[in-house]
C-alpha cells in the first residue's frame, strides 16, 4: 500500500525491457528500445510512462499539484516547463543525493528519463500512436487506506491569507476516545494540499498545547513546537505528511499507543496562493487490536547552542556526534533546518571504521522538507558514531535568506530564526531486561552527550534527572533536577519533578516547597496536587494531604489513585464513611484498585471491632 | 509591420511611424486578436490614450502566476490614474466564464482579454506566466519581464521580493525615463507550451 498500483502492464513490461537490455549496455538504456537516439520520442510509447510513475500521483484533481499531468494535452500544455523542472530537478522533489543506501519511495528520476523528456520537447513534443499509450493510473479518491476507524476534523479552520511569507499553524485534534487504542496508521488530508507544504504529527500525552490555544480548538501559530512531557514515553513514529505522501502502515509490533486524552497536534507550514484559501485538515486514524510489541524511538542530535551565524557568514559548519550505546535497527531520518540551512549531511561510523553515509542533501530547501524511510533497516550496532555537518549561508548570496541584509542570525523557532536538528527513529535491537529499557539507556546517553556539548542545556538535566528517577537512583536524580532548576528556578514540571523525586527518597518536608511552587504558577496541575497531598501524607498532614486531593479529583474526577489517596487521608483522619465512598469510588473506577481494596478491608476491619 | 500594435524599440523613425498608426488602430489586428470577455475584438491601446498601458499575462493553471494576483492588484491601484493595467490571457481554450470566475476568486477588478493567437503576447515579447509588459505614454515598449524577484525557480521562492522590474518600470516612465532594465525573464509558465 505504499504506493500506488505498480501492477500496470507497462510498469511489469518496463522492468522486463531495462533488465534485458541492462546486461547489453554499460550505461543505463532509455525507459523503452524504440527511444533510441535516432527514433523519434513520443509522448504515447516514451512519455506517458514516466509522467504516470513519477508526476501523477501529485497532478491530478485533489492533490498537491496544481495542475493535472494525465492526458497528452495536459502535458503538452507543460511541456517546457516539465523539461526545466525535470533537469533542474526540482520535479520530482526529491533531495537526497543518491547514495548506497537506498529510501522508500525514491522520487529521483535517472538521467536517462530526463534525457528522454529532453529529446521529447526538442522535437516538438508529438504524441505518437495512441496504441502505445499505456492505461492512465488509476488512483483511490478520499482515504486510500479505506475507511479509517476513525476520522476527526479539526475543529476550526484557518483562512490563509492571499498574500504574505509563509503561515504556520497548529491544529490540536482532541482524541474522543474512552480507552487505549493502537494505531496502526494515520492518514492525513492537510486541508488543502495544494497550499499546505507539509505537516507533521505530534503527539501530545499531557494536553499541554491546549494552554497556547486562545479559545478551545482555534489552534495557535508557530513553526516549532514543544511538547512537554511528564513520564517517560519516547514518541516514537514520524507522522509526517508532504505532497504525494501515501499513508504509511506501521510494520508489525510497532503500532502507537493513544491513550484517553491523548491530543494530536498537526503542524503544518502553508503557502498563500492569491486568494484566501480556508483550511481545515482531517486526519483518519486505522486501529489494531495488536498491541505494540516492539518501541522504536527518535534520537534528536542537535547543536542549536553553536548556532550564531555572523551576517555575510557563506559557510557556517555545525557539527555533532553522537556514540551509540546500543545496537539499533535505523528505520527513518529526518533533517532539519530554516532558511539558512545549505549543505545537510549525516553519516554514520561503525565501530570497525567503516562509514555509512546516512543521508546528504547538497541543496537544502525547507519547503521541500521530508521524513526518509530506509528501504531496509539499517544496522547500527553499538559504538556507532553518529555525525551531524551541516553548512548554513547567511550572506546575501543566500536568496532564501530571511533577512534583507542579512543580520545574526541564532537558535530559535520563529522562521526566520535557524535550526540543527536531526531526527533518527531507531529500533534497539536487544532487549535485554537486566540492562533495563534501551531507550532510556538512548535517552540517558543523549542527555549526557548535550550536557557535555552545553552543560545549560536545561532540557538535557530535565531528561536525564527523569531517567535516573526511572531507575530509582532518586540521589543521582535530584542533583540533575537541581541542575536543571538552576537554570529556570520556575519551571513548573521541572518543580514537580523535583517534588517527586525527593518525595521517593524520603525527603517530604523540601518536596513540599518545590511542589508549593509548581502550583504557584500552575494551579491546575493535577499530578502536582496528587505529589503534595502525598508529601502532606508523609508527614502526618492527613487534613491538609485530603484538601490537596480533594482539589486534585476537582482537576481529574476519574483518577481512581487520587480517590483511593483521598479514602485513606479520611481514613486516617477518622472519617470511616467518606474514606469508605472514596473507596468504592476508586473501585468503581478501577475494579482492580490494589490499594482501595486493602484499605476497604482494613476499614470494614476497623469499623467492626 | 503597422499594425497599430508593433513594439518598437526606441528609435525615432519608427517611432513616428507608431504614433501614425495609432491613430489607425487594430485593422490588421482585429482578425488574428485579441478579445474581451465579451468576444469581441479589443485593442487595450485605443482605451489608453496618452496612458501607460500595462499588459499581465496569466494562466489559470499557472500558480505562480496566481500568488501574484494581490501584488498586480495593488500596483494597478496605486498608478490607476497613469497607467491602464489589462490581464492578458493567452491560453486559447480559456472561455469567458472560466476567466470571469478567476476573477472573482482572486479579487481581481481589472479589465481581462483572451489572446487566443498570442498577437498580444508577441507584441509584448513575453515568454512566461506571470510577465508584464510596460508601454510608455508613447505605447512604446520600454519593460518586459518578470513582475519582481519573489521566485528564484518553480522550487523556490524568496520570503518576499528584494528587486521590483514592475515598479520600477512604471516610476521611470512617470518620470519620463527609461527603465533601469528592459527586459528580466520571469519564473513560471512557459506561454509556447499553449501552442
Amino acid at each position: 500500500m505504499k504506493r500506488w498500483p505498480r501492477t500496470l502492464a507497462w510498469s511489469l513490461a518496463l522492468i522486463a525491457a531495462t533488465g534485458a537490455a541492462g546486461a547489453l549496455f554499460a550505461k543505463p538504456p532509455a525507459l523503452s528500445a524504440s527511444a533510441a537516439p535516432d527514433l523519434p520520442v513520443t509522448f504515447n510509447r516514451d512519455i506517458a510512462p514516466i509522467i504516470f510513475r513519477s508526476c501523477s500521483s501529485c497532478h491530478h484533481p485533489g492533490e498537491a499539484g496544481p495542475f493535472p499531468l494525465l492526458t497528452y494535452s495536459d502535458v503538452k500544455k507543460h511541456a517546457r516547463q516539465i523539461a526545466d523542472v525535470t533537469q533542474a530537478r526540482t520535479m520530482p522533489p526529491w533531495l537526497p543525493d543518491p547514495q548506497p543506501l537506498k529510501f522508500d519511495d525514491e522520487l529521483r528520476l535517472p538521467h536517462s528519463q530526463i534525457d528522454l523528456i529532453q529529446r521529447w520537447v526538442a522535437q516538438g513534443a508529438v504524441e505518437g500512436d495512441p496504441a502505445d499509450l499505456p492505461p492512465q493510473p488509476k488512483f483511490v479518491e478520499g482515504w486510500r487506506l479505506g475507511t479509517p476507524d476513525l476520522i476527526l476534523t479539526a475543529p476550526k479552520p484557518l483562512v490563509l491569507p492571499p498574500e504574505g511569507t509563509d503561515t504556520y499553524w497548529n491544529f490540536i485534534f482532541r482524541l474522543p476516545i474512552e480507552q487505549t487504542r493502537w494505531m496502526k496508521a494515520i492518514e492525513i488530508h492537510p486541508g488543502d494540499k495544494r497550499y499546505v507544504h507539509h505537516a507533521n504529527i505530534l503527539v501530545d500525552r499531557g494536553a499541554s498545547s491546549r494552554q497556547r490555544e486562545a479559545e478551545p480548538g482555534a489552534g495557535f501559530g508557530g513553526m516549532e513546537i514543544r511538547i512537554e512531557s511528564q513520564v517517560f514515553d519516547p514518541d516514537s513514529h514520524l507522522l509526517f505528511w508532504k505532497p504525494g505522501t501515501v499513508p504509511y502502515l506501521e510494520p508489525d509490533g510497532m503500532a502507537l499507543r493513544l491513550d484517553k486524552g491523548t491530543d494530536l497536534i498537526l503542524n503544518t507550514h502553508m503557502q498563500p496562493s492569491g486568494k484566501p484559501e480556508v483550511i481545515q485538515p482531517s486526519i483518519g486514524l486505522y486501529f489494531t487490536p495488536q498491541p505494540a510489541t516492539k518501541f522504536p524511538m527518535l534520537l534528536q542530535l542537535e547543536d542549536d547552542a553553536k548556532l550564531d551565524i555572523p551576517p555575510g557568514q557563506k559557510d557556517f559548519l555545525v557539527t555533532d556526534q553522537f556514540t551509540l550505546p546500543v545496537d539499533v535497527d535505523l528505520l527513518a531520518i529526518y533533517p532539519h533546518a530554516h532558511y539558512l540551512g545549505k549543505d545537510i549531511q549525516a553519516s554514520a561510523t561503525l565501530p570497525d571504521g567503516t562509514s555509512k553515509a546516512l543521508i546528504h542533501i547538497p541543496l537544502w530547501n525547507l519547503s521541500w522538507q521530508a521524513v526518509y524511510r530506509y528501504a531496509e533497516p539499517v544496522f547500527l550496532p553499538k559504538g556507532t558514531i553518529v555525525t551531524l555537518r551541516y553548512v548554513y549561508d547567511n550572506s546575501a548570496d543566500n536568496p532564501l535568506n530571511p533577512n534583507h541584509p542579512p543580520v545574526r542570525v541564532r537558535s530559535g523557532n520563529r522562521s526566520s530564526d535557524e535550526m540543527c536538528h536531526l531526527w533518527l527513529q531507531v529500533l534497539p535491537v536487544h532487549n535485554d531486561a537486566a540492562q533495563g529499557d534501551p531507550r532510556m539507556l538512548l535517552q540517558k546517553a543523549l542527555a549526557r552527550h548535550n550536557i557535555e556539548k552545553n552543560p545549560a542545556d536545561f532540557e538535557a538535566h530535565y531528561n536525564l534527572a527523569a531517567m535516573l528517577q526511572a531507575a530509582n537512583k532518586f540521589e543521582d536524580a535530584i542533583r540533575e533536577y537541581d541542575s536543571a532548576l538552576h537554570l529556570r528556578p520556575n519551571d513548573t514540571a521541572a518543580n514537580n519533578a523535583m517534588g517527586a523525586a525527593l518525595l521517593a527518597s524520603g525527603q517530604p518536608k523540601t518536596a513540599v516547597a518545590y511542589l508549593s511552587r509548581a502550583l504557584k504558577t500552575r494551579p491546575d496541575y493535577f499530578s502536582a496536587r496528587y505529589n503534595l497531598g502525598n508529601a502532606l501524607a508523609a508527614q502526618e498532614d492527613f487534613a491538609g494531604a485530603a484538601e490537596q486531593f480533594r482539589l486534585a479529583l476537582q482537576l481529574q474526577p476519574d483518577d481512581a489513585d487520587a480517590e483511593a489517596n483521598l479514602g485513606s487521608a479520611l481514613a486516617e483522619l477518622g472519617r470511616f464513611s467518606e474514606a469508605r465512598a472514596h473507596f468504592e469510588h476508586a473501585l468503581q473506577l478501577n475494579p482492580n484498585h490494589a490499594l482501595a481494596k486493602e484499605n476497604l478491608r482494613a476499614l470494614e476491619r476497623a469499623t467492626s471491632q | 509591420m503597422c499594425s497599430g500594435f508593433s513594439a518598437f524599440r526606441a528609435n525615432r523613425i519608427l517611432l513616428a511611424a507608431t504614433l501614425v498608426c495609432l491613430l489607425t488602430p487594430g485593422l490588421a489586428f482585429s482578425q488574428h486578436g485579441a478579445f474581451d470577455l465579451d468576444g469581441k475584438p479589443a485593442n487595450p491601446f485605443d482605451a489608453a490614450s496618452g496612458k501607460i498601458v500595462v499588459l499581465v499575462f496569466l494562466r489559470r493553471d499557472c500558480p505562480v502566476s496566481s500568488r501574484y494576483a494581490a501584488v498586480i492588484q495593488q500596483i494597478s491601484t496605486q498608478h490607476e490614474r497613469d497607467a491602464s493595467f489589462w490581464l492578458v490571457f493567452p491560453d486559447k481554450a480559456e472561455t469567458q466564464q472560466t476567466i470571469e470566475k478567476y476573477l472573482r476568486e482572486y479579487a481581481f477588478h481589472l479589465p481581462a482579454l483572451r489572446d487566443p493567437e498570442h498577437a498580444l503576447v508577441k507584441l509584448a515579447q513575453v515568454q512566461i506566466t506571470p510577465e508584464v509588459a510596460v508601454f510608455n505614454r508613447n505605447h512604446q515598449l520600454i519593460y518586459h519581464g518578470r513582475i519582481d524577484n519573489l521566485y528564484l525557480d518553480l522550487g523556490r521562492s524568496r520570503p518576499a521580493a528584494t528587486t521590483h522590474e514592475l515598479a520600477d518600470a512604471l516610476d521611470a516612465t512617470l518620470a519620463g525615463k527609461m527603465p533601469a532594465t528592459n527586459q528580466v525573464r520571469g519564473v513560471g509558465c512557459y506561454i509556447s507550451d499553449l501552442q
